[in-house]
């Protein structure tokens, strides 16, 4: 079992947009979407020569707490167990989107072709991961701010960067998803996730529709064995029809109406 | 014997019966989500595992939903005039005889003769016409619920192939659980008073023989008996 996972360190990222573009050119990511993203501080200019930006990679993270996994109904968003990659699968996903609000980060995309979302996956479905090569972004990378590795192997890259340095986790502000993307030292900006926020229809369906079903489906089966039982064990005696000449009363026929 | 159901009417009822379920049982494994699945994490695994794979399953339920509601639509184009009938027959309610019969039914049914008689009330009840209204209200809810099903259904089969709204396959995803999850409940009602229930066992015979004795006719479907036996009494085989 693998935890694969990626740690950032966003202080050498020089903004060159090199794993953006690969990403895309790897992944067929349509024009205008992106998997992967370099987000920046606005420089303050009145510091004069001191002004400067910081760049911070990013991408999906690859969620141990993945709310678009607890927002999918159907389960075509789901975490591997054997990798930690949280996937989508396309041929049970009905496009109903609730996974891409629920994703604090941004990391979620629609597919403008498929219909369904998309969104960074280490490169898994692209191939590279089976061949051992690292997420093309890692490739790219001229600064080496993405290092990409298996934190159940303790003599990982990965894993040696946690050991030895401080690090960094981006989560939202009302559920900690907690992320494995780390940051080393510092990040900026690190207010940019949202709030997690699950779409009404998956509230009502969750909150409301689910325990009524229960409680509709419950009381009538309640209701069918207390009639079972009433008939198992306390018949009425007058209900036997088997003979054509029952001891009913001849049923009035004209309208009560 | 008199007759009561024609062999289509039967071929329809059981093909039904048996979309119903095999619907109902894979659906419910394609809902696989912590806070969702009504029985458990279990069922969905064991679905997807016996189909394997929820890719299969899923092509399964919708590939079954997709001909149950064709078969409907083409029975409905073949036969105009039945389905207008059995609507007619089934939508209108008689608010006095009706509610009558369902609160009287009811206590009856659990209470037995004496809880009637315990109420004031006497135990024939008011009469009633093919169907009675439990039965109406049974296929009322089956009309309008497969209408729903399906439309929300198609909804979201078409999603991912051409439409262009997450919230429209989002909601119908919430509508298509819980109208399921309604007609289910009238459902076990159903299945219990054809099948199980001492009264109904004509009926539920009838479902394979197409008739009922003269006798439970006249007793359980009074308008109707008088309708189709008036003066002259139509016997079968
Ligand atoms: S970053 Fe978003 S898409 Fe990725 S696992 Fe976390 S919640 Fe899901
Ligand atoms: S759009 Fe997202 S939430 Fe909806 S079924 Fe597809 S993967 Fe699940």
């Amino acid at each position: 079992m693998k935890k694969y996972a990626m740690v950032v360190d966003s202080s050498v990222c020089i903004d060159c947009k090199g794993c953006m573009v690969s990403c895309k050119v790897q992944n067929n990511v349509p024009r205008g979407y992106w998997r992967n993203w370099i987000k920046q501080t606005t420089p303050d200019f009145s510091l004069g020569k001191l002004t400067r930006t910081h760049f911070q990679p990013g991408g999906c993270m690859q969620c141990d707490v993945p709310t678009c996994v607890q927002a999918c109904p159907s389960g075509a968003t789901f975490k591997d167990q054997e990798t930690g990659i949280v996937h989508v699968n396309e041929s049970l996903c009905i496009g109903c989107g609730k996974c891409v609000r629920a994703c604090p980060y941004g990391a979620r995309f629609r597919h403008p072709e498929k219909r369904v979302p998309d969104k960074c996956d280490f490169c898994f479905s692209a191939g590279r991961l089976a061949q051992g090569i690292p997420p093309a972004c890692v490739d790219t990378c001229p600064t080496k701010a993405r290092v990409f590795g298996d934190l159940n192997d303790p003599d990982s890259e990965v894993s040696r960067l946690l050991r030895d340095n401080h690090t960094v986790r981006v989560t939202s502000a009302n559920i900690d998803t907690q992320p494995n993307i780390f940051y080393l030292a510092a990040t900026e900006p690190a207010n940019w996730p949202g709030d997690v926020e699950f779409p009404q229809s998956f509230s009502v369906m969750a909150s409301l529709v689910n325990p009524l079903v229960k409680v509709a489906v419950g009381l009538s089966a309640l209701g069918v064995a207390g009639m079972w039982a009433k008939q198992a064990f306390a018949p009425d005696s007058e209900d036997d029809e088997q003979g054509p000449e029952a001891s009913h009363p001849e049923p009035t026929v004209s309208k009560q109406d | 014997m008199i007759h009561r159901h024609d062999k289509l009417s039967i071929f329809i009822h059981w093909f039904n019966a048996f979309c119903w379920i095999a619907l109902l049982l894979t659906g419910l494994g394609l809902i696989k989500n912590e806070q969702l699945n009504p029985l458990g994490a279990w069922w969905p695994n064991l679905m997807r595992s016996l189909f394997g794979g929820g890719e299969n399953l899923m092509v399964v339920h919708q590939y079954l939903g997709l001909i149950w509601a064709g078969v409907f639509v083409l029975y409905v184009l073949l036969r105009p005039k039945e389905t207008w009938l059995f609507l007619k027959e089934v939508f209108s309610v008689s608010p006095s005889r009706d509610m009558t019969w369902f609160m009287k039914m009811n206590l009856k049914m659990t209470l037995g003769k004496k809880g009637l008689k315990r109420f004031g009330m006497t135990p024939d009840m008011p009469p009633q016409g093919f169907y009675n209204f439990g039965q109406k209200l049974f296929a009322q809810a089956t009309v309008l619920g497969g209408i729903a099903i399906v439309i929300t259904g198609v909804i979201m089969f078409l999603s991912p192939l051409m439409l262009n709204n997450p919230d429209l396959a989002a909601w119908s995803r919430t509508i298509h659980y819980l109208v399921v999850g309604l007609v289910t409940a009238g459902m076990l009602v159903h299945i219990y008073m054809a099948a199980i229930s001492k009264e109904e066992k004509p009926a539920f015979q009838s479902m394979f023989t197409g008739t009922v004795p003269e006798h439970y006719a006249k007793h359980h479907h009074p308008l109707w008996y008088e309708e189709v036996a008036g003066g002259e009494k139509k016997v079968e085989g």
